[in-house]
């Protein structure tokens, strides 16, 4: 029947689509420019895609329960002005502020626990209105200049073996780090079985409340983490940190195929592979010499397809079958 | 058997009452090691409250618990798990996108250096999965697994504390054949080790194959414990269902001999309805009659387009000559009230006024779409002067009326409409004797006013009162059509 | 209201449920007015006023249409940047055409094209709404941004910034605007079949589809209808500022109009709202923007505040709902 194919085809590409695409965009930027393949190159997209990797590594697990956190970029940038200002006017050691802002992390992300999990206030409400707080709050404390960092530390975030830039290896044991947390542990267990079915994870007698509060918990810390990856890295904070970031790492958890409805998903393979696809598409445009001004209408079509293949993966569209009727 | 033996456990003048409600009234079961004690009732008598009970979810407000000869006060699910017993639920807990391991040591995971323990998990899982009899590999996916094996795997879950105590609370709803002998094998086994285990189940065949007592609840009461060879299927149903009131017809059987209103052939959804056929004529009060998950409420579902389906064909013939509609066209012919009346019927913050102009309000509009209030109001206020709801006013919340009065609202508001099919899910659930004969009257009036109607209904008693033929189900199947003249006990030995 | 209740029933509980939103509303508002008092007395002179309403139009404009959408159960964060790209290719239209006539029609078909899109992908394709009006937010401030390079569009013709700058009896179109589509989205709403038909699907969607109502044509009706009122607001606000840019549809926006809706009482969990509400919490918002300006309240503070703002209102409407 012509209607079955139809369904299987969607199905392949839900499955195994965005390997495809990043196969594909990959392809079309090596023969289209010159050095988009050079080892340099490659690894300077892996450098600079690492932060964004972290951040929504934290945030995958929040997700994971089925729900959202739209803060972290906002998160990101508190805690980074925080731990700047604390260097610059209160006499901080860069590790004594690197320990200040995990900590602003950690407390915006307990914010967030409190009132998704304690209040049961909407996730989505809950960020959305802590994004833009948070963000108000770290504009007036840096009021909105640039922070540069103090000359020591400033390198640090460029730091390289051979072609391999530190960072690169740090972000690659969070992402493994996580994996095990997510595959391994009853915590990680445990949160996928609330995104699997909150209602039966209750039954079962599942500490569902604090398992989500920690994961907002952990989404504020890696938020932080990234935060601090990306000052280092541009040597500065300035007030645009983190800015949008909340989308791009939407972007990258469901481009990686972590279902948004909660539950499904594989960090290790997903997380690289969603952010790489993300980056490499903004490196390749750039060696084309595209409009940078088109880099967030590329990001929006490729989501809003990732989605698109999401909720087919997850069988929203099944439910929709119809009676087949004949004359 | 070892039925001799000293009871493991005694629950004895359980009392529950919930605000307005009493659900349980000196309920008592008592289950011996080595023995499984089959629990009946029909909807609503008090089963799952007694089970809730015992599982810690909720506290008794009178009577005891005795548990190996100790009595036991359960404060929460947990202490319940703790004292040995063990819930295989009805709704499985499976969480599809994890492992059958997993799944099984999901609330309390072998550790090992700081993660979990995958051999050790791997090792418990096959010798648990082996004991129920599942031929399933512990690394796979629940996901990827059908009803039956989950099902076994919930066993599975249940047994690694080794309980004194097993509930099985309807296991085999949607097992195929070969799945529900398959489980009959684990039970029979688990009463081989010496634990006790209470079945509950809606399927009078399964208590005479696997259980050795029955006990029968009715009103939230006990009303029967029975070794299973001192009674028959037939005197199961009258104890669950109790003495028919003798309240009389409401009117005679009239069948129709009008061409038929709608057909229905081949309707099929996997798992609830097998090839079924049908057809209503107006004029006519047809009960579908079936024991709870005989598929009755499925077969509405499927009719009205609330859940898909597989297969089938539905013809109407209210314009004249036949033609194949959709379920969902269907619906558009139809006055629907079904089961869940919180979720499905009424919108409960809205007032009685706008639940009656629901599905109404193309007639209370003008042209431009502007709902006349003043025909709404009067609409709803002939509307509960016809059925006699109580209610302060036409504008009251109908979240606040009782049971009854929003019931005949939910129904009461398709007499504008005037649908000329019906079909009606347990439309008196919950209501008092005198609400009840109030609905039943106004489904003869519809009937009377050349309407077809589908009813279903779990009291017997009151199908008798109305039904000018009824349709057997079970399994999924409609496996009889009895005149009206068929009596209790016919119907008692269709659906035994 | 009833006299003769059944005092066994949870009625008056349910009562005062809902009118608690609204007195705490009162409180702020006269805490608001008290301050505006005691620091301007000039505030309430009537140009002042009117002034107010003046700038409360264009969020109260959003926020009308976000009411919508919100009584579905649903969101919409993509209204500002539609409404600049509607504002955008209107105003390039007009420029390029030399006709004052073209800029309204492209701004609210762009609109409504807009607000299509969100309503097939919710009502049809059965995407979660903030995922997809998330993405479409994304799109279209990129290709906004894209277009324009982030440069204001200027060289309106002037009939079209006369016109709409125009104050018929002292008072400015874009206040007409804002309590015209008040009354009308007010009047639909409570009135009307289709606003019936969109609350009951807020409340129980599952009791509306077997109550005859057309679900999926009520959402997607939702999410076009915010379209619109994006385009409309795209036409006012291009007149107000004399140029359109991208800047117009800055995130802060989403926030001020969502602080509207809830401050408004407009559920988040559907079912629950009146536009007129909602144009009264877009008023609030500005004249609480406008005392911490006065209060020497910098403007990051007061997204602060505002963020708070709205945690607590959706917070305490969920410990009242449960």
């Amino acid at each position: 029947m012509a209607v079955r194919k139809h369904p299987s085809f969607r199905q392949f590409l839900a499955d195994r689509g965005f390997f495809i695409v990043l196969a594909l965009t990959f392809a079309l930027f090596s023969v289209a420019t010159d050095n988009f393949l050079s080892v340099g190159n490659v690894f300077g997209v892996i450098h600079s895609m690492t932060p964004l990797a972290v951040m929504s590594v934290g945030m995958a697990l929040v997700v994971m329960t089925g729900k959202i956190d739209i803060s972290v970029g906002s998160v990101a940038f508190l805690s980074t002005s925080i731990g700047v200002i604390a260097m610059r006017d209160y006499g901080f050691g860069p590790l004594a502020a690197c320990a200040l802002t995990l900590l602003v992390g950690v407390v915006c992300g307990a914010v967030n626990g409190v009132l998704v999990a304690r209040f049961g206030v909407d996730p989505l409400i809950t960020t959305l209105g802590s994004m833009i707080a948070f963000r108000g709050l770290g504009l007036q404390l840096t009021n909105s200049v640039m922070l540069q960092l103090p000359e020591a530390t400033r390198a640090s975030g460029n730091i390289a073996v051979g072609p391999v830039y530190l960072d690169i290896l740090f972000g690659a044991l969070v992402i493994v780090g996580f994996h095990y947390l997510h595959t391994r542990r009853p915590f990680g267990r445990v949160l996928t079985a609330i995104g699997n079915d909150v209602v039966a994870a209750n039954k079962v007698g599942l500490p569902v409340d604090r398992v989500v509060f920690q994961s907002f918990v952990i989404s504020g810390l890696m938020a932080a983490v990234a935060g601090t990856m990306t000052a280092l890295q541009l040597g500065a904070v300035t007030a645009f940190l983190g800015q949008g970031a909340e989308f791009n790492a939407l972007a990258v958890i469901v481009v990686g195929g972590i279902s948004l409805t909660g539950g499904r998903g594989n960090l290790l393979v997903g997380i690289p592979l969603g952010a790489a696809l993300f980056e490499f598409i903004r490196n390749g445009l750039t060696h084309l010499g595209a409009d940078p001004y088109s880099y967030r209408l590329v990001g929006g079509v490729v989501i809003f397809v990732a989605m698109y293949a999401d909720a087919i993966r997850t069988k929203l569209l099944a439910s929709r079958r119809k009676l087949i009727i004949d004359g | 058997m070892a039925t001799s033996s000293e009871p493991i456990l005694c629950m004895t003048d359980i009392d529950k009452h919930f605000p307005g409600v009493i659900a349980l009234t000196k309920a008592r079961l008592t289950v011996r090691p080595g023995e499984v004690m089959a629990l009946m009732g029909a909807n609503g008598a008090g089963k799952s409250t007694l089970m809730n009970v015992l599982g810690g979810v909720i506290s008794p407000n009178g009577g005891t618990i005795e548990l190996s000869g100790a009595t036991v006060a359960f404060q929460s699910p947990r202490d319940s798990k703790a004292a040995g017993i063990a819930f295989v639920h009805q709704e499985l807990t499976m969480f599809g996108t994890m492992t059958v391991a997993e799944n099984i040591f999901i609330d309390d995971f072998p550790m090992a250096s700081q993660l979990t323990d995958t051999r050790r998990m791997r090792a418990e899982a096959t010798r648990l999965l082996d004991l129920v009899g599942a031929r399933i590999e512990p690394d796979m996916p629940v996901e990827q697994l059908g009803t039956g094996d989950r099902q076994l795997i919930e066993i599975a879950r249940a047994l690694r504390r080794n309980p004194k105590v097993i509930i099985f609370d309807e296991p085999t709803s949607s097992l195929t054949d070969r799945e529900r002998h398959r489980l009959f094998e684990v039970v029979r086994s688990l009463r081989q080790a010496g634990a006790a285990v209470i079945y509950i189940t809606h399927f009078l065949d399964e208590i005479f194959a696997v259980c050795d007592r029955v006990t029968v609840m009715r009103d939230g009461t006990t009303v029967s414990d029975n070794a299973i060879a001192e009674v028959t299927a037939a005197d199961v149903v009258r104890l669950m269902l109790g003495p028919t009131e003798e309240a009389g017809r409401l009117r005679p059987p009239t069948p129709s001999s009008a061409s038929a209103l709608v057909e229905v052939s081949g309707l099929s959804r996997s798992g609830a309805l097998r090839d079924v056929a049908l057809s209503l004529r107006p004029g006519e009060i047809v009960g579908l009659w079936g024991l709870l998950g005989s598929g009755r409420t499925e077969l509405i579902r499927a009719l009205m387009g609330l859940d898909p389906i597989d297969d089938g064909r539905i013809t109407w013939f209210g314009d004249g000559q036949g033609r194949s509609v959709t379920p969902t066209e269907l619906c558009g012919f139809a006055g629907l009230v079904t089961e869940d009346r919180r979720g499905e019927g009424i919108v409960a913050p809205q007032s009685i006024t706008d639940n009656v102009a629901l599905p109404n309000l193309g007639h209370l509009s003008s042209a431009l779409g502007v709902i006349d209030g003043r025909r709404a109001e009067k609409l709803a206020c002939e509307t509960m002067n016809r059925l006699s709801v109580k209610a302060s006013g036409p504008q009251q919340a109908i979240g606040t009326l009782s049971g009854g009065n929003q019931q005949k609202v939910v129904l009461g508001r398709w007499l504008a409409v005037q649908p000329r099919l019906f079909l009606l899910d347990e439309p008196t659930r919950g209501l008092d004797v005198s609400a009840k004969t109030d609905i039943l009257k106004l489904v003869v009036e519809l009937a009377q006013s050349g309407c077809a109607v589908l009813f279903v209904s779990s009291e017997l008693g009151e199908l008798m009162r109305v039904a000018d033929r009824y349709l057997v189900m079970s399994r999924g199947q409609i496996i009889d059509d009895l005149p009206p003249t068929a009596s209790e006990d016919d119907l008692m030995r269709a659906v035994a | 209201m009833s006299v003769q209740a059944d005092p066994t029933l949870p009625a008056p509980r349910l009562r005062l449920r809902q009118y608690l939103p609204s007195l705490i509303l009162l409180v702020l508002v006269a805490t608001l007015l008290t301050v505006m008092w005691a620091y301007m007395p000039n505030f309430f002179r009537l140009n002042n006023i009117i002034n107010i309403l003046l700038q409360a139009s264009i969020l109260g404009l959003l926020a009308i249409g976000m009411t919508g959408v919100l009584i579905t159960g649903g969101i919409d964060l993509s209204m500002p940047a539609n409404m600049a790209l509607a504002a955008v290719l209107g105003t390039m239209a007009m420029r390029s055409t030399g006709s004052a006539a073209i800029g309204p029609v492209v701004m609210l078909a762009v609109g409504l094209a807009l607000g299509a899109v969100n309503a097939v992908a919710v009502a049809r394709l059965k995407m979660i709404p903030f995922v997809v009006t998330l993405s479409t937010m994304t799109v279209v401030s990129g290709t906004c941004i894209w277009i324009t390079n982030s440069v204001s569009i200027t060289g309106l013709p002037p009939s079209y910034t006369h016109t709409l700058l125009a104050k018929p009896f002292g008072i400015p179109v874009g206040v007409f605007a804002m309590v015209l589509f008040t009354v009308i989205a007010s009047f639909v709403m409570q009135r009307c079949v289709p606003g019936r038909w969109l609350y009951t699907v807020g409340l129980n969607p599952r009791a509306a589809r077997i109550g005859r109502v057309p679900v999926d044509r009520v959402i997607a009706g939702a999410y076009l209808a915010a379209g619109l009122m994006a385009g409309v607001t795209a036409v006012l606000l291009t007149a107000r500022l004399g140029s359109a840019s991208a800047n117009m549809g800055a995130d802060a926006l989403t926030l001020d109009i969502i602080a509207a809706c809830v401050v408004g009482g407009v559920s988040t969990f559907g079912g629950v709202g009146r536009a007129y509400g909602a144009v009264f919490g877009a008023i609030l918002i500005t004249v609480l923007s406008n005392v911490m300006n006065l209060a020497g309240v910098s403007f990051y503070v007061g997204l602060v505040i505002k963020g708070a703002v709205i945690v607590a209102f959706v917070a305490a409407e969920h410990r009242w709902r449960h």
